[in-house]
């Protein structure tokens, strides 16, 4: 993918060389940026537009044409058959609002608790302080599939096996240390001089971490929120280990509801069905993203510069 | 200040950290003990064997190997990504020049930023489904088609042992270089404009803007940029695992490690030979990270 | 430490031996108490039982709850929840049947195993499969000696072991006790479009002079003549390099592989028939398939750009969706090698496959067994086949039934066969050497591998097994 920005190049320069007017090796060199530059950028876009078109174009045809057709051809006819069958068996609709729910509680909460313990990690000294916040930042190290099978008895034992509470929790408890990490260098920044103007006021901590310090972060907290929302999204391995008992198909994530079908396209091959899964539960990414796409820029810009 | 201190601290901790010891630290903790059993994941009793897994592990070839492919994956695929995001990003904020006094992206650049972005937000397991069709071996792939259509020979791709690794790596790219292109934007933007002013008069043309201005200002940046990306390199296991042949194949030519873990535990049923490889990858990490860390804080101190 | 070789310093060595591993015990006082985590629940608690009588002769308890789960696969779970179920709510209505199908059998009950809460009974199945050799060795799988030798449900005075085609207990013995049920049956060969090469002349060949000819022929017809899936189904081609070998130098050379013997891999019989076929891949293969999944490649066999395939006998199932009108299953005997073979050319892999066990620290092992009693029930069978045009170990028990052209080429090959079929062991025994395998034939077919480096490659992996203590090695 990446290789197709450079054979494309040469034929840049040609078109940039003829605005060229400013004599001289860097001016041309500019102009030859410039122009390499739109050239590169559209050749981007292209790559990143063109594979999902094609799985669009590739939703609307047979096994046979996906296949042994030409990769460019249009299917034969097109029909909603493949979106009927990937709506009703896939039940996409279903497993998108199973995920809607899961993510928007747990996002909720890891806000919530990683924002208090980084605050308080970050700006309090007391013993065990680096102890605890080492015990959070090293959960960053570890390769989640290790702990699966301990953590399915420890979540089979509080009885929480198949609940959506615990798949929260442990979605939770996956994303503590990153937001702990992160949220606690940010908090570190904060002027002490507001916090001391405050507590000379007479406001409690409590008070103080609610009314001053998190809408002071706030960029911060939208940025890694916009974090945890994509990576609690993209779960896999976590759900499938934790959602499965009597009628847990039912309560299947996203995630789990795509491969599911990609397996048994492996079984059976319904390809066009498949593709037509993917479209569908990335429509939803698409217009979500079309109305916040300033504001997630905007929370990633806060949170990256500071 | 002092006035309710512990309290308050004991209050807010308690919950974050009940959590996180319950679901996190005590399955690991658990998988520290099985690296040194031979548990096989379904016996009740596993046997201790000590520090056995780890000596079979220095002479595991496909261990070595994995972790070769980290070394690649740890350097290639966070350059690539940033050398591209970079550029992009330059582009974007000041590639079209100063126009009244203000630097300015290039025309459309706010219909780039969005579409690069987009491949952030789509699930792994959904990336890994597009790709495994796109660089399908023969031309019902978009790859090869596209090459047929140029009058060029197919490509294996992911059955190339030769580049199925670059194959990966080209994919892990093409999600991640959007979201650097947004973050670097935001450093950019950041820069004062009166810089760029002063090196205009100075007679900077935009190449020696780039590299004299844009760069040392974002090198902060950069750095949170590296530390992501180094994470994401040790945790390449889901775009593998569903996109490679044979799974880390062919002949483990894109295996890691997190690949080779989950083949021993739930294929072989090796969990205590598996444990010792995460506990491996575990130390690995943390290295990585400590050295990250130490690098860019001198690098802070320098600055 | 400086003891006499007498019996009171040998017991005193024995207590210090012990009082040290207590000490590493006490010195990570952690471990005790995480081992007691990882040992999940203890034990399982009573079983269900009921009265034993000649109506119910496994002692089921009428009342007592079922849990079944079923690989939702090639198969589908149809045949379960249409046929077996009911058959066994049928005898014992009071009982709740609780049904649960996955596709990834591995990740779901293998922790349910680890706690000691497992579903009573499993298809072990698909590609996310449990060891179930490991979970033999753990204790986890009942012994179903007591099922084979209980009247058959639907056959009066015969015993269920006598329903059966031979070999079917052979093949789930783990040391000489039947634990798992292999169901179906499953005949493995080349599969052709019998239209195909009517419509130009070709037949059958049953020599490897014939074959590579005949596959010249068809690579000049500008069809592929030859090919599989190596993406994920490169055991189809070593399951039939293995035949190969079999027949060349007789079941023995399978037998030896499969009891990890020093050199098993490295027989002449291994050698030449990966010889032969290295030439099959380098010559009439192509290489794109490396890359592609089974379905793909079988699509292409369907569309007549593949010639021939090797598979077994669900194939013309699999492809239903897809096959062509035109298109006429057959399949036939891999080609003898030599003329030397030490098996004739009809001898084929034949084997009962798709493993169901019964777990036996569940809550009701008995009703585990007697619902595979109701599986090997002429009706039970009968149903299964009907739904999954697939052969069961039932014998006898789709007489009468309509079958498609694919299975009915199949049934006249194994007839044909005789007594001469074969099987190996080692790829569910040993998950590690199906894995090496996998790769070592796709470096042998696609990438100009040599059959000294695949027998060499595949001999240091069981010789890798066989080294590992922590393996369970099984006999047969």
């Amino acid at each position: 993918m990446t290789t197709e920005i450079a054979p494309s190049a040469p034929a840049a320069p040609v078109a940039a060389s003829k605005k060229a007017r400013v004599p001289g090796g860097t001016a041309r060199d500019v102009r030859l940026l410039s122009g390499l530059g739109h050239l590169a950028l559209l050749v981007w876009a292209i790559v990143v537009i063109a594979p999902l078109l094609w799985i669009v174009l590739g939703s609307f045809k047979t096994n046979t044409e996906i296949f042994l057709g030409g990769a460019f051809s249009l299917p034969a006819s097109i029909s909603p058959d493949t979106y009927i069958q990937a709506w009703n068996e896939a039940n996409v609709g279903r497993y998108f609002l199973n995920s809607l729910l899961v993510v928007s509680l747990s996002t909720t909460g890891t806000m919530l608790f990683g924002a208090m313990a980084a605050y308080v990690l970050a700006r309090y000294s007391f013993p065990g302080n680096r102890a605890i916040y080492y015990m959070f930042v090293s959960g960053l190290a570890f390769p989640v599939f290790l702990a699966l099978v301990p953590l399915f008895l420890v979540v089979n034992n509080l009885g929480l096996l198949n609940t959506y509470t615990g798949l929260i929790l442990v979605y939770i408890a996956y994303s503590l240390p990153f937001t702990v990490f992160f949220l606690a260098a940010f908090f570190k920044t904060l002027p002490q001089s507001v916090a001391e103007a405050a507590m000379l006021d007479g406001a409690s901590h409590t008070r103080l971490f609610f009314r001053i310090m998190m809408p002071m972060a706030r960029p911060a907290l939208v940025s890694i929120t916009i974090f945890n929302i994509i990576g609690q999204w993209n779960q896999y391995l976590l759900p499938v280990a934790l959602m499965q008992g009597e009628n847990a198909d039912q309560k299947w994530v996203l995630t789990q509801g795509i491969a599911n079908i990609n397996t048994s396209a492996g079984y059976q091959a319904e390809w066009g069905a498949l593709f037509a899964a993917v479209t569908l539960s990335v429509l939803p990414m698409i217009v979500v993203y079309a109305f916040f796409q300033r504001q997630i820029q905007q929370g990633l810009t806060a949170g990256a510069v500071k | 200040m002092r006035h309710g201190k512990y309290p308050f601290i004991v209050g807010f901790l308690a919950a974050p950290v009940a959590i996180y010891v319950t679901f996190v630290i005590a399955p690991y903790a658990q998988a520290f003990y099985v690296a040194m059993t031979s548990w096989r994941g379904v016996d009740a009793n596993p046997s201790f064997v000590g520090l056995q897994n780890f000596e079979r592990l220095l002479q595991d070839d496909v261990f070595w190997t994995a972790l070769r492919h980290h070394g690649v994956l740890l350097l290639a695929m966070p350059l690539i990504t940033i050398v591209l995001a970079l550029f992009f990003a330059f582009m974007l904020n000041v590639g079209g020049g100063g126009r009244g006094g203000a630097m300015t992206g290039v025309w459309g650049s706010k219909f780039y930023r969005v579409v690069f972005f987009f491949p952030q937000i789509l699930a792994v397991v959904i990336v890994a489904v597009i790709f495994g069709r796109v660089y399908a071996p023969d031309e019902s792939g978009l790859l090869n088609a596209t090459l047929g259509a140029v009058g060029l020979e197919p490509l294996l791709f992911m059955a190339d042992p030769g580049i199925a690794l670059w194959c990966v790596i080209a994919v892990l790219v093409w999600q991640a270089v959007g979201f650097y292109v947004v973050l670097f934007s935001a450093g950019m933007a950041s820069i004062p404009k009166d810089i760029y002013e002063a090196a205009t008069i100075d007679g900077a043309n935009r190449v020696n803007m780039f590299f004299r201005v844009t760069l040392p200002l974002l090198w902060d940046t950069l750095q949170v940029a590296w530390v992501y990306l180094g994470i994401a390199a040790f945790d390449a296991f889901a775009l593998v695992w569903v996109l490679s042949v044979d799974r880390g194949g062919p002949d483990r030519a894109t295996t890691v490690l997190g690949v080779e873990i989950y083949r021993n535990a739930f294929e072989y049923s090796q969990f205590g030979y598996a444990s010792a490889m995460g506990v491996a990858l575990f130390f690995l990490t943390i290295t990585f990270a400590a050295l990250t860390l130490r690098v860019s804080r001198r690098e802070t101190i320098e600055l | 430490m400086s003891v006499t070789p007498d019996s009171t310093s040998d017991l005193s060595r024995r207590s210090l031996l012990q009082r040290a591993a207590a000490a590493g015990l006490l010195a990570t006082p952690a471990a005790g108490l995480l081992a007691g985590c990882v040992s999940g629940g203890g034990d399982s608690g009573p079983k269900a039982e009921g009265e034993k009588s000649a109506d119910n002769p496994l002692g089921v308890k009428e009342d007592a709850e079922l849990e079944i789960v079923i690989f939702n696969g090639g198969l589908g779970s149809k045949y379960a929840t249409d046929v077996h179920i009911p058959s066994y709510k049928k005898k014992f209505p009071k009982a709740n049947v609780k049904f649960s199908e996955t596709q990834e059998v591995g990740t779901v009950l293998q922790p349910r195993f680890t706690s000691n809460t497992p579903p009573d009974m499993v298809n072990n199945a698909g590609s996310k499969l449990m060891d179930q050799g490991a979970l033999v060795q753990a204790g986890q799988v009942q012994d179903l000696t007591e099922l084979f030798e209980a009247e058959s449900l639907d056959q009066p005075g015969m015993k269920v072991k006598d329903t059966l085609i031979p070999g079917t207990i052979a093949q789930g013995t783990f040391n000489d006790k039947p634990y798992v049920l292999n169901y179906a049956f499953t005949v493995f060969g080349l599969w052709y479009d019998a239209a195909l090469f009517e419509k130009n002349g070709w037949t059958a060949p049953k020599t490897w002079a014939e074959f590579t000819a005949l596959c010249d022929k068809i690579k000049a017809a500008g069809i592929t003549p030859y090919s599989y899936a190596g993406a994920n189904a490169a055991y189809y081609q070593y399951l039939v390099m293995l035949t190969s070998a079999a027949k060349i130098g007789g079941p023995d050379v399978l037998k030896n592989i499969d009891n990890l013997e020093d050199g098993a891999w490295q027989a002449d019989a291994v050698k030449q028939a990966a010889e032969a076929w290295a030439e099959i891949g380098a010559k009439y293969g192509n290489k794109a398939h490396l890359g592609l999944k089974h379905t793909e490649v079988q699509l292409q066999h369907n569309q007549g750009k593949v010639a021939f395939y090797p598979s077994g006998s669900w194939l013309e199932n699999e492809q239903a969706k897809d096959t062509p009108p035109g298109f006429k299953y057959a399949v036939m005997p891999t080609p003898s090698v030599t003329g030397a073979d030490k098996l004739p050319q009809t001898a084929v892999y034949a084997a009962a496959g798709e493993m169901y066990f019964v777990a036996a620290k569940g809550k009701n092992p008995r009703g585990g067994m007697e619902y595979l009693r109701h599986m090997l029930s002429k009706e039970g069978a009968k149903g299964f086949t009907q739904l999954t045009k697939v052969l069961t170990v039932v014998k006898g028990a789709v007489d009468g039934l309509e079958i498609s052209p694919g299975l009915t080429s199949s049934n006249a090959m194994l007839t044909a066969a005789g007594s001469d079929y074969f099987a190996y062991r080692f790829d569910t025994w040993y998950k590690k050497l199906d894995d090496e395998a996998r790769s070592a034939t796709n470096e042998l077919m696609f990438r100009g591998g040599t059959a000294q480096k695949f027998c060499d490659r595949m001999q240091k992996a069981a010789d890798a097994v066989k080294k590992d203590s922590s393996i369970e090695k099984f006999k047969r």
